[in-house]
C-alpha cells in the first residue's frame, strides 16, 4: 500500500520534471517569460488522448503529442518574438487562456467539461504499461532523454547562444547572431518536451479535462524553476523533488480532501513570495530574472 | 430586428460597464505603479466573498455590509503593497518580477476564497431578479439599470479625481516621470500606497455590483481580470479615459461577437483581442508609447 503511494508520487515527480526542465530552458536559459507554459501540456495531452482513444499506438501518439506541441510553441513564437517583459508575459498567458477555452469550448473534440476518460495505459512492442511500477520505469526513461537532450543543448555552443540572448539580446544580434530565429527554437524545443509531459500525465491518470490544465498549475513549475534557480538543471531537479513532496504531510494531517487541493497551492504561491522577496536568484541560480 | 440590436446594444451597455469598473480601477495602480498587478481580479472576488459574509451569513443590514466590503478591499490592496511590492521596489527589481509577484497573490487569494467559503456557487441575493422593463422590445430589469448608473457615476468620479484634485494631479505626475515629482516634493511611495488603496476601493464598488448581478465563484478573479485587463489594453493602458473606451468597447465585441458564434466562445473573443492588440498596437487606441520600451 505505501509502495504503491510513493510510486504514484514518483511518477508525479517525473511528469513535473520535464515540465520544469523544458520550462528552464525558455526561461531560465533563454530569458523567455512564458506564463504559457500549461497550455502545450495541454496540448501534448489532449493530443495523445484523442490519438489513442482512436486506436492509434501509443509511442506513435507520444510523438505526436511532442510535435503538435512544437507546432504551437512554433506559432506562439512568431507572433510574440519581439514583444519583451511584460507584454511577453500577458501575451503568453493570454495564450493560455485561449487554449484553456478551446478545450472547454470544442466539445464535438474534446468533449468540454466532461473531460476525456478511459484514456488507455501505454503499450509499447507488446509490453503492457498498466502496473504502476512499469509506469514508472517508463517515465524514468521519457525523464533520462529529456535531461540529456536538454543538458546536451545548455553545454552546447548553441546554449550559449541562448544564455547571450538572454542577457543582452541587441549584443548578440551585433554579433551576427539570428536572435529571433533563436529564441523561437528555444520555444519550439521546450514546447515539445511540455507535450510529451502531458502525454504521460494523460495516460497516467487515464482521465483530463480542462481544469486540469488551468492557470493554478501553472504555479508549481513556476515555482520549482525560480526557487531552483535560472539556468540551474541540478537546482531544477532538487526543487521539484522537494515541492512535489512538500505538500504531501497536508493529506495525513486530516483535512478533507476538497482543502488539501486549494492548501497545496497556498503553498506554493507563498513559497513563491517568499523566494522573490530574500532569496531571488533561487537557490542554485546563475542570474536573476529581468 | 431592431429590438435584437437593442438588446444587443443593452447586454453590451451592462457588460461595458462592469468592465469599466474593473479596467478604471487596474488602469489607476498600474498608471502610476507600471506594473500589471493581476491580483486585481482576485481582490474583486474577494471582496464580493466578504460582502456575502456580511450580509448571508453573520445578518448585516445591506449598506453596513457595504461599507464594511469597501473597507476591506481597500486594506487588502494596502496590504498586498506594503507587504509585497513595496520591499520588491525596495530591492529596485524589474516589473516582471513584480508580475510574477502580483500572479503568486493571485493565486493565494483564490485558493484562501476555496478553503475559506469552499467551491460551491454563492448567491447574494440582495435584489430580488424582478421582471425586466420592456424598451422597444427589449429587455432590461431594474436591477442592470441600477448597475449602470452607479458605475457611470463612478467613472465620472474618477475621471474628476483624477483631473481635478491635488492627489488625482500628484499621481498624473508620478506616473508621468517619478524622478522630477520626487524633486518638487511628491513622495513616490506614498503615491503607489495611495493608489493601491484608492484602486483597491474601486475593486470592493465593483464587487459589490457584480455580487448583486452575478453568482459567486472562487474563480471569478481570473475572469474579470481578463476583461479589465484586456479593456485596458485595447483602451490604452495606464490611461483610466483609455480604460473605459476599451471596456465598453470590449462589451460590445463579446455581444455582437455571440450573435455569430457559439454563446461558449464569449471569453474567447476578449482573449483574441487582447492577443490583436499586444502584437499590433501595445500601447492601445488611446495611449502613447512609453518611452522606456527597448
Amino acid at each position: 500500500m505505501i509502495e504503491a503511494y510513493f510510486i504514484h508520487l514518483a511518477i508525479l515527480v517525473g511528469i513535473y520534471l520535464i515540465l520544469a526542465l523544458s520550462l528552464q530552458l525558455a526561461l531560465g536559459y533563454t530569458g523567455l517569460i512564458n506564463l504559457g507554459h500549461i497550455a502545450f501540456f495541454a496540448v501534448g495531452a489532449y493530443t495523445s488522448a484523442l490519438l489513442t482513444l482512436n486506436g492509434v499506438p501509443f509511442i506513435i501518439a507520444l510523438l505526436c503529442a511532442g510535435i503538435v506541441a512544437m507546432l504551437f510553441g512554433f506559432l506562439l513564437s512568431i507572433p510574440t518574438n519581439k514583444l519583451q517583459g511584460d507584454y511577453l508575459a500577458l501575451a503568453t498567458l493570454a495564450f493560455n487562456f485561449v487554449v484553456y477555452a478551446i478545450t472547454l469550448n470544442w466539445t464535438s473534440l474534446t468533449r468540454g467539461p466532461h473531460g476525456l476518460p478511459g484514456i488507455p495505459k501505454p503499450l509499447i512492442l507488446g509490453i503492457n504499461f498498466s502496473s504502476n511500477l512499469k509506469f514508472l520505469l517508463l517515465t524514468i526513461i521519457i525523464v533520462s532523454i529529456t535531461y540529456l537532450i536538454i543538458k546536451k543543448i545548455v553545454d552546447s555552443p548553441f546554449g550559449k547562444v541562448l544564455e547571450a540572448t538572454r542577457d543582452n539580446e541587441l549584443a548578440t544580434r551585433i554579433l551576427g547572431k539570428n536572435t529571433f530565429k533563436i529564441k523561437s527554437i528555444a520555444l519550439t524545443v521546450s514546447a515539445f518536451f511540455a507535450g510529451t509531459a502531458g502525454c504521460l500525465y494523460a495516460h497516467f491518470i487515464t482521465y483530463i479535462n480542462p481544469s486540469s490544465f488551468s492557470i493554478m498549475q501553472l504555479i508549481p513549475i513556476l515555482c520549482i524553476v525560480i526557487i531552483g534557480g535560472m539556468a540551474s538543471l541540478r537546482g531544477t531537479i532538487i526543487a521539484t523533488i522537494i515541492l512535489i513532496l512538500l505538500p504531501e504531510p497536508l493529506r495525513f494531517i486530516g483535512f478533507p480532501s476538497s482543502i488539501v487541493g486549494p492548501m497545496r497551492q497556498i503553498i506554493y504561491a507563498l513559497i513563491l513570495l517568499l523566494i522573490l522577496l530574500y532569496k531571488p536568484k533561487g537557490f542554485f541560480g546563475k542570474v536573476e530574472i529581468e | 430586428m431592431s429590438s435584437t440590436i437593442l438588446q444587443l446594444l443593452i447586454n453590451s451597455l451592462i457588460a461595458g460597464a462592469i468592465y469599466a469598473l474593473v479596467a478604471s480601477g487596474f488602469s489607476l495602480i498600474y498608471s502610476t505603479n507600471k506594473f500589471i498587478h493581476f491580483a486585481y481580479g482576485a481582490t474583486i472576488a474577494f471582496g464580493a466573498y466578504i460582502l456575502y459574509l456580511f450580509f448571508n451569513i453573520l445578518g448585516l443590514s445591506f449598506g453596513f455590509a457595504a461599507v464594511l466590503t469597501i473597507a476591506f478591499t481597500s486594506f487588502l490592496g494596502y496590504v498586498m503593497n506594503f507587504f509585497v511590492y513595496k520591499q520588491l521596489r525596495r530591492r529596485k527589481t524589474s516589473s516582471i518580477i513584480l508580475l510574477i509577484a502580483s500572479v503568486g497573490l493571485l493565486i493565494l487569494l483564490e485558493s484562501l476564497i476555496l478553503v475559506l467559503f469552499g467551491a460551491g456557487v454563492k448567491i447574494i441575493g440582495f435584489i430580488k431578479v424582478s421582471e425586466g422593463i420592456n424598451i422597444f422590445g427589449a429587455m432590461i430589469t431594474p436591477l442592470q439599470i441600477f448597475i449602470i448608473i452607479s458605475s457611470i457615476l463612478l467613472l465620472v468620479v474618477i475621471s474628476i479625481f483624477i483631473k481635478k484634485t491635488k492627489l488625482g494631479k500628484a499621481m498624473r505626475s508620478v506616473s508621468d516621470n517619478k524622478d522630477v515629482s520626487e524633486i518638487v516634493g511628491i513622495s513616490s511611495e506614498k503615491i503607489y500606497s495611495l493608489s493601491f488603496v484608492i484602486g483597491s476601493a474601486i475593486a470592493g464598488i465593483a464587487a459589490i455590483l457584480i455580487g448583486l448581478e452575478q453568482n459567486l465563484e472562487p474563480t471569478m478573479g481570473t475572469n474579470l481580470m481578463i476583461k479589465g485587463f484586456a479593456a485596458a489594453i485595447i483602451g490604452g493602458i495606464g490611461s483610466v479615459r483609455g480604460a473605459i473606451l476599451g471596456a465598453f468597447l470590449l462589451g460590445i465585441a463579446e455581444n455582437f461577437g455571440i450573435w455569430y458564434l457559439p454563446s461558449g466562445y464569449k471569453d474567447a473573443i476578449a482573449f483574441i483581442l487582447l492577443f490583436i492588440f499586444l502584437l499590433f498596437r501595445p500601447q492601445g487606441i488611446l495611449g502613447v508609447k512609453r518611452r522606456s520600451d527597448k
